[in-house]
């Protein structure tokens, strides 16, 4: 909850000189020697979506902390749902591409996490890999395209390149279209749309920060920050948001009539408005684009509210069946109020916040094309529709044949019941006086398109031609939920025809299981479970591959070798004994012994070139292979079965790799001089790291942090190996006993 | 533990894995100016495992180390990321180490650097892996070998 409420915080501190034209710049850097740097930019437009993503934030984990029984795993969920949020306000707060896209796939990824929060589940599962699937494509294909876009104007910057847009050539189109993919993806834009209700699999506090008030706004963010550059570099850009957004207007709203679920029906609806902001903001009209934002801060107030109402609801009722659910309206009053208000708000009825926002939006239609009023009319009375059923649903009566629920809800006396009832009330609060949030939709809108008073919120319009066609939809939304069998009727009849073409997300899953049989049959043929196949397959591309470039390309002569002395006469005898045993023994143990012998040998070998750290590290590290060895040739047999293998092949492969690995060894032992790094390290190793010795030095100090990555690549083949053995040994004890 | 309890194993591990377990530690602190180090420390800590294992199994480990591998692992990455982001706190970068020389009385001057938690992290990552490999291969069993079954 810290994460959130501080972020809502600094955002309220700052808001002040940030409307005020002063924008908030940072540049972390990362790898400088690369030019890789995190800069950051929060303007205005930045400061809306920051203040969303805060306050939502606080008021969704404060719900969540209640919404969750003592059960286990709480503590993940919670970690997992502040790193989302901060990935969350990286991604508003970058400025830098590359930057915007590390956070844009780390919203992809905890998402996945917390939609398969319920690992048991294997409908979460397969929803959490299918929003993984769809989302994390959509982010490649849009790394394409910010690559490219990066390239052809010359910056990584996003201020700079909406400064200077490219122009129009062949590949900045193909950069606009997959970042137009990426963002559609993440913002569950028709066609595809289909993750979005799967997703409410998720906890209900997952689904309604993630799904309602942030993540699945950072598509819209993207284009929103994106557009003035696009609608400059492309003709096509405005038409195709706009369709995209209409075709998921209608889609969602649709969709939401058939739902009975109170969770799917919220969720289609925010499908619904997701596609509404979508063309507000992406379009690249400045009146548009207010109407988008305001509509966005509206949205995140109800949808939140709404959401977090549905969980109270099923936390009290024990379910969302809308059929089943009676009486709520008695027993849990303050529960009833928070979900009418919010209700209210999403419906667009006066005196809401959402009403202030559509105003805004239409008014800014109006002046567009008839058309799109006229569209954007009929979806609102779609959206009045499907939010008249949900209010009747969840708290009116029960449907008959369905067994009801809810008579031992009692209204909650903790967050679960304040969260959705104070963002519901600001929803009002700021529909009453809607010049509070008018500055910040007012940079915000500035921030983007540099114009100033785009539009207005107000709490009565005046009578202009955008009340009445928002009154005219709020009349048909209204007579609609009165006579409810009208669209029953409808719904069904469409269904009978629509249900027959499969659906974007059932495509996509054909196609999925389709490349995984795929897969399936290609390991079958590579992995046959023999390991001298596949230690044979690896020797030899590692021997063939190198080999060849040799050859091609021709290499120096190779150094004369030095004779060595006695001793290392001595210990190559050793060496080259022990091996030669161990290819012909048919002891086990006596195998590893010879095993341990070889290493033993090398060990040797670096105590007399003089690498002392070298050589007891390699001592000990035989010392203890030996030892698990030994703890493992309990399970074995005493000697080697018969082969199964033919010899010969074997024995070609293992020369190869011999003497290739020999004569690479000569080969580039003659190359060079001593490297410059290691003698940077020997001059500094004392002055700069106090340390003599310089083995240790490099390794905790010079190159420390890869030293911090091999501790976790040591720590992780423990787990893989412990993971393998043990089930192996309990299966076995249990199934003899 | 190999076999039937052995009263002369179990009197010279008795004997040997305590200074094995001095002597890793002191190659974990004399690592910076001598021959040693985390890495070769932790090593020399889980051979001592082993031989205690060799004498008493892995209950005699458990007395030993009551704690879980992973939390002995655990611990020796956080160590070793908390050294960098120490550094990071202070305003240097990720990782940059610094030195202090402190006059011990007694003693003389006893340099201290940074790294040194670094490498105690290390250290507990290996012992850690170590105990953890020996926990999980040594578990007792009285089971034939594998290839014994598949031959009858």
């Amino acid at each position: 909850m810290l994460g959130p409420a501080s972020t809502a915080v600094w955002a309220g501190i700052n808001a002040g000189s940030i409307l005020d034209g002063d924008p908030v710049r940072e540049t972390l850097s990362w790898v400088p020697s690369l030019g890789l740097e995190i800069d950051l930019l929060i303007d205005q437009y930045a400061l809306l979506f920051l203040l969303v993503v805060g306050v939502a934030g606080t008021a969704i984990f404060l719900h969540a902390a209640k919404y969750f029984s003592s059960t286990t795993k709480v503590a993940t969920f919670a970690g997992t749902m502040t790193l989302f949020a901060g990935a969350m306000v990286g991604l508003v707060s970058a400025d830098h591409l590359l930057a915007l896209f590390v956070f844009w796939e780390l919203t992809t990824i905890t998402s996945y996490l917390l939609i398969g929060y319920d690992d048991e589940n294997p409908q979460a599962r397969s929803a959490a890999l299918n929003a993984a699937l769809v989302t994390g494509g959509g982010g490649l294909a849009m790394l394409g395209g910010l690559v490219l876009l990066a390239e052809e104007s010359g910056s990584y910057l996003i201020s700079e390149i909406i400064a200077s847009p490219p122009s129009a050539t062949g590949l900045v189109t193909l950069a606009w279209v997959l970042v137009l993919i990426g963002a559609i993806t993440k913002s569950a834009q028709f066609p595809f749309h289909g993750w979005l209700p799967g997703a409410m699999a998720a906890p209900t506090p997952a689904s309604a920060f993630l799904h309602s008030a942030t993540m699945v706004k950072a598509g819209i963010f993207l284009v929103g920050r994106l557009s003035p550059a696009a609608v400059a570099s492309t003709e096509w850009w405005k038409p195709v948001v706009l369709t995209l957004g209409f075709a998921t207007m209608v889609v969602g709203g649709w969709q939401a009539l058939r739902q009975y679920d109170l969770k799917l029906l919220l969720a289609y609806g925010t499908v619904s408005q997701l596609g509404f902001m979508f063309l507000l903001i992406g379009s690249g009209s400045e009146a548009l684009l207010y109407g988008g934002l305001a509509l966005l801060s509206a949205h995140a107030l109800f949808k939140a509210s709404l959401f977090m109402t549905v969980g109270t609801i099923d936390h009290e009722a024990g379910t969302r069946d809308l059929r089943r659910l009676t009486g709520l309206r008695l027993n849990t009053p303050a529960v009833f109020w928070a979900g009418l208000l919010a209700g209210l708000s999403m419906a667009a009825v006066p005196l809401t916040f959402g009403f202030a926002a559509k105003e805004a939006a239409f008014d800014a239609l109006v002046k567009d094309s008839t058309w799109l009023i006229a569209a954007a009319a009929a979806a609102s009375a779609l959206t009045a529709v499907y939010t008249g059923r949900f209010l009747v649903g969840a708290f009116g009566g029960h449907h008959e044949g369905h067994e009801p629920a809810g008579h031992e809800a009692r209204t909650p006396r903790n967050a679960l019941l304040w969260s959705p009832l104070i963002l519901a009330g600001a929803g009002v609060a700021f529909g009453i006086h809607p010049p509070l949030l008018g500055p910040l939709v007012d940079g915000a809108t500035a921030a983007i398109s540099a114009v100033e008073e785009a539009g207005k919120l107000v709490l009565w319009p005046g009578f202009v031609p955008a009340l009445a066609w928002s009154l005219a939809s709020l009349t048909i939304g209204g007579l609609l939920v009165w006579r409810w069998h009208i669209v029953e009727a409808t719904t069904t009849a469409v269904a009978r025809l629509s249900d027959r073409i499969p659906t974007a997300d059932e495509t996509f899953k054909a196609s999925v299981s389709g490349l995984l049989r795929f897969a399936d049959r290609a390991s079958g043929s590579l992995q046959n479970g023999s390991l001298p196949f596949y230690l044979g397959v690896i020797s030899l591309v590692a021997v063939l591959v190198p080999a060849s470039a040799v050859i091609a390309v021709g290499t120096a002569a190779p150094p004369s070798l030095p004779t060595g002395g006695v001793l290392e006469i001595l210990l190559g005898i050793v060496v080259i004994g022990a091996a030669a045993g161990l290819i012909f023994t048919r002891s086990r143990f006596a195998a590893v012994i010879l095993l341990g012998a070889v290493g033993f040998g090398v060990a040797g070998f670096y105590a007399v070139l003089g690498g002392p750290d070298l050589s007891l590290t390699q001592l000990l590290v035989e010392t203890l292979v030996v030892a698990l060895f030994a703890l493992v040739l309990r399970h074995l047999p005493a000697r080697f079965q018969r082969r199964t293998t033919a010899r010969a092949p074997r024995a070609v492969v293992a020369a190869l790799v011999g003497v290739f690995v020999f004569a690479g060894g000569l080969l580039t032992a003659g190359t060079g001089e001593t490297p410059a790094v290691s003698d940077y390290y020997l001059e500094e190793s004392v002055p700069t790291a106090a340390g003599q010795n310089v083995v240790n030095v490099i390794l905790v100090d010079f190159r420390g942090f890869d030293t911090l990555g091999e501790i976790t690549v040591l720590a992780t083949a423990m787990l893989g190996a412990a993971g393998l053995v043990v089930p192996i040994i309990r299966r076995r004890r249990s199934a003899s006993s | 533990m190999i076999g039937r309890p052995s009263p002369i194993l179990e009197r010279g591990v008795a004997a040997t894995s305590a200074p094995l377990a001095v002597f890793s530690l002191y190659l974990l602190f004399a690592g910076h100016n001598q021959p040693g180090g985390g890495f070769a420390g932790g090593l020399v800590g889980g051979v001592a495992l082993a031989l205690v294992w060799a004498a008493g199994g892995t209950t005699m480990i458990k007395r030993l180390i009551p704690f879980r591998s992973t939390v002995v692992i655990g611990t020796g990455l956080l160590i070793a990321a908390a050294t960098g982001v120490a550094s990071l706190i202070v305003g240097l970068d990720f990782l940059e180490s610094g030195f202090v020389e402190i006059a011990v009385p007694l003693v003389g001057k006893v340099k201290f650097v940074s790294p040194l938690l670094f490498d105690i992290g290390v250290y507990l990552v290996v012992l850690g892996m170590s105990l953890g490999l020996i926990r999980a291969l040594g578990e007792e069993d009285d089971l034939p070998p594998i290839g014994d079954e598949d031959e009858t």
